[in-house]
């Protein structure tokens, strides 16, 4: 038997272990840091991975694959559960019928993220259990049991990953042939536990309550919660990546390291407990294993020396150790950081969102609702034009609202292909039912970009590379019923300050589709350069549109050629006659 | 316990991931365990990007401790200058002389310049590598030139790296890469 020896990211061991745990389906929205681990999956023979246009989407066609006999599984980033919590929390009722689970990989730190939710709360929420991977060794073979663990409780089963988990690489160790399948299942025709009427729904009621008293004991059991012995009188009860943080910095300490977090092992733990004077948890972001040990009247202490919000890492768990009294005060020793420039993000150059932006830029009696993708840096100064962003598919709902109630600012809402085919196709049908006096702008950059370049329904390919046609916006918005709608080139810049001014004071709504495609995916696009002549007056006009391409030294703007792409935005607001011009092929 | 580690430190679009898992990988073969890190959350948008490959004999972080990386390789000067806090007195910091532009910010070189100076570590090997890389003509080939460079101080043999990358880089770059591995161990040296 050859075993492959590799170092793979959480995201690629999550996949393998799948994989090896016979899942055959797979759905999911992109979201970081989750996104990869579809793109690991599709690449196995036999297996059908698939985007979906939402989380919600995507759970219940995972679902539905499970109850018509096959293993699968849905991934998202933990705010894409809030838009599946849905389907997850009902799903715990029917239960399933092939191993099902539920990916979520959650984001402490927020490195790209709106919130940093702690997704641990909705195991316990639904009732249904809870596996936690601390690497990626783990990963691989945390997955694969999630889906026995799936089928011997009839429950969904979640998985949860952070960022440093899902994107750091670990060792691991695996035979590439998937196991035997136990046993071959049917698809499931079954009323009482499909279909969840509340005359069943009554019944799954009780039999959830009991099912978590029995995985209580299986947590008790499960080779995945498990102690590690040491030579000091300090118990360590920690998870994840806590654990990884925790066994560096105080190697000798007992540990109890808890994989199966939901429900947890309490009595395993309170046996564990009493043998030590001091008994620390450590986890990160909320005090979720803390409370429930807590609960059950355990001597534990937890967030009073380990902080509540952000990442842990070494440092902290250090520190935290020390005020807790299990490691002597020992002063730290390191360079002092230097006060640097940060280098915040910023639109690529090219970007077609960049024009949108700097027009709206100058109009200022609008307010603005944005909403979640590339163009969200369009908030940032000197573009500075957005004034809301708060999840997914808010910004034409929110605009909604916001043209009802005054009347002094137009309304205009932003949000991306993507972003409008996960949530925003309703909103849109609300603005025209409701009559919203606004403008909707959709960025149509015919693909999901922030998070890597994911197929949408815009792209005319899927994740597995099947063409079809793409669905068409403004026929999607005229077919609604709405009048004023139109295409857009953004890289025309005179035109659509035009009909941006035009439809914004129109005391109507207006849906305008900017159609110009993203520079990054799928393909890179990178056309003759610009140059600056002698003739730049210097003004820093060019400068107000944000692009990385253009610098400023000795009076004059330059334009590294290596990085622009072309788009010809900056020779378009330049006030001067031939100041910027196209590079001369020669 | 006895673990190390290299940091890389850079731009979005500067290919240190692919430098940083071609050291993962010499590690892994010359019989260490490895634990590797990204921040790469926004690289493409030009944001900062690093890496850390954590070597020892087991290793449970991925991320670094404050004071206690030994090496770094920095593709530009200011990112090199956000790693200090992980330095210790031995450390050896290996940059290339170069300055990417920040959106709207003037820079000073010359006080970015004084503040690599007055970093107090063992060695800070500063060149401009592009120069090298273009003598190799591959312009892409920058982060390996580093990495040879570096590897002069690595307590591992050269073998793995060419082994690593045979491994892991692209057939068709394959040998100039190769090559400019030996040249950063020449200038190194
Ligand atoms: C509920 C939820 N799911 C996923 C994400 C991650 N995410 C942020 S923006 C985005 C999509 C952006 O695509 P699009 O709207 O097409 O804009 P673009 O980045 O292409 O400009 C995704 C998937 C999220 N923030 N919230």
């Amino acid at each position: 038997m050859n075993l492959i020896k590799k170092l793979a990211s959480g995201n690629e061991a999550l996949a393998i272990g799948a994989y090896k745990g016979n899942a055959r389906f797979a759905s999911g929205y992109p979201g970081t840091p989750s996104s990869e681990i579809l793109d690991y999956f599709k690449q196995f023979k036999q297996v059908r991975a698939q985007w979906a246009s939402n989380e919600k989407a995507g759970f219940e066609a995972a679902l539905g694959a499970s109850i018509a006999g096959v293993r699968s599984f849905v991934t998202m980033k933990h705010v894409g559960l809030n838009v599946a919590a849905d389907p997850l929390m009902t799903s715990a009722y029917t239960g399933i019928n092939a191993g099902f689970v539920v990916v979520t990989a959650d984001d402490p730190g927020m490195h790209s993220s709106q919130n940093e939710q702690d997704n641990r709360f909705y195991a316990k929420f639904a009732n249904i259990p809870m596996i936690e991977p601390g690497d990626s060794f783990e990963a691989a073979g945390f997955m694969q049991y999630a889906f026995i663990v799936s089928e011997k409780f009839d429950l969904p089963v979640m998985v949860r990953l952070t960022t440093r988990i899902s994107h750091s690489l670990g060792l691991i160790k695996y035979d590439p042939r998937p196991l035997d399948n136990e046993k071959e299942l049917c698809i499931e025709k079954d009323f009482k536990k499909y279909v969840m009427i509340p005359a069943n729904a009554i019944k799954k009621h009780k039999s959830i309550l009991e099912k978590l008293e029995q995985l209580k004991d299986f947590s008790n059991e499960t080779p995945i919660n498990k102690i590690e012995k040491g030579d000091l009188n300090v118990g360590v009860i920690t998870n994840g990546i806590s654990y990884s943080y925790a066994k560096e910095i105080i190697p000798d300490a007992n540990f109890f390291k808890v994989g199966f977090s939901y429900p947890l092992p309490v009595r395993k733990i309170k046996e564990f407990a009493k043998d030590f004077d001091k008994v620390v948890v450590i986890e990160e972001t909320e005090p979720f294993m803390e409370e429930i040990l807590k609960s059950e009247g355990l001597n534990v202490e937890g967030k009073k020396y380990f902080p509540r919000d952000g990442e842990l890492n070494l440092d902290i768990v250090e520190d935290g150790l020390k005020k807790f009294g299990a490691l002597k005060e020992k002063k730290r020793v390191y360079f002092e950081e230097f006060e640097l420039p940060k280098r915040p993000p910023a639109l690529c150059p090219g970007c077609p969102h960049r024009p949108i932006f700097d027009i709206l830029h100058s109009m200022k009696d609008v307010f603005i609702t944005g909403d979640i993708g590339c163009y969200t840096l369009g908030s940032l100064p000197p573009l500075s034009a957005m004034h809301t962003t708060v999840c997914m598919g808010a910004s034409i709902s929110m605009g909604v609202g916001v043209s009802k109630v005054q009347d002094k600012e137009r309304v205009v809402s932003i949000i991306g292909d993507s972003t409008f085919f996960h949530t925003g196709i309703q909103p849109l049908i609300d603005a025209y039912v409701n009559k919203a006096n606004m403008t909707v702008i959709i960025l149509d950059n015919r693909i999901t970009a922030m998070t890597g370049g994911q197929p949408d329904a815009s792209s005319g390919f899927n994740l597995n590379n099947d063409d079809f046609e793409p669905v068409n916006i403004a026929s999607l918005a005229k077919t609604i019923g709405i009048k004023n709608v139109f295409e857009i080139d953004q890289y025309d810049y005179k035109n659509t300050k035009h009909i941006l001014e035009r439809e914004i004071y129109k005391e109507e709504l207006s849906v305008i589709v900017a159609k110009r495609p993203c520079v990054l995916a799928p393909k890179k696009i990178k056309d003759t350069p610009f140059v600056v002549t002698d003739k730049c007056i210097g003004c820093k006009r060019c400068l107000r549109i944000a692009c990385p391409a253009i610098d400023f030294k000795d009076n004059r703007a330059i334009i590294d050629e290596t990085i622009c792409t072309g788009c010809a935005i900056c020779e378009q607001v330049c006030p001067v006659e031939e100041a910027i011009i196209k590079k001369s092929e020669e | 316990m006895n673990i190390d580690s290299i940091l890389f430190a850079g731009v979005g679009g500067d290919g240190i991931i692919t430098a940083s898992n071609v050291a993962a990988e010499a590690f892994i073969l010359a019989g260490f365990d490895v634990k590797k890190s990204e921040i790469h959350g926004m690289s493409q948008r030009g944001g900062s990007v690093s890496a850390s490959v954590r070597f020892g004999e087991k290793v449970y972080s991925p991320t670094d401790k404050l004071g206690s990386v030994s090496f770094v390789i920095a593709t530009e000067k200011i990112e090199a200058l956000r790693c200090v806090k992980y330095l210790h007195k031995d450390s050896i910091m290996i940059i290339n002389d170069r300055i990417m532009p920040i959106i709207n910010q003037e820079i000073n070189e010359a006080e970015i310049d004084a503040m690599i100076k007055s970093i107090n570590i063992q060695t800070i090997h500063i060149d401009n590598f592009l120069e090298f890389a273009k003598k190799l003509n591959n312009e892409k080939v920058i982060n390996t030139i580093m990495l040879g460079v570096l590897a002069n101080y690595l307590p591992i043999d050269n073998k793995y790296f060419h082994k690593a990358i045979e491994n892991i880089i692209p057939s068709k770059i394959k040998a100039v890469n190769i090559a400019a591995f030996n040249e950063g161990l020449s200038i190194g040296k």
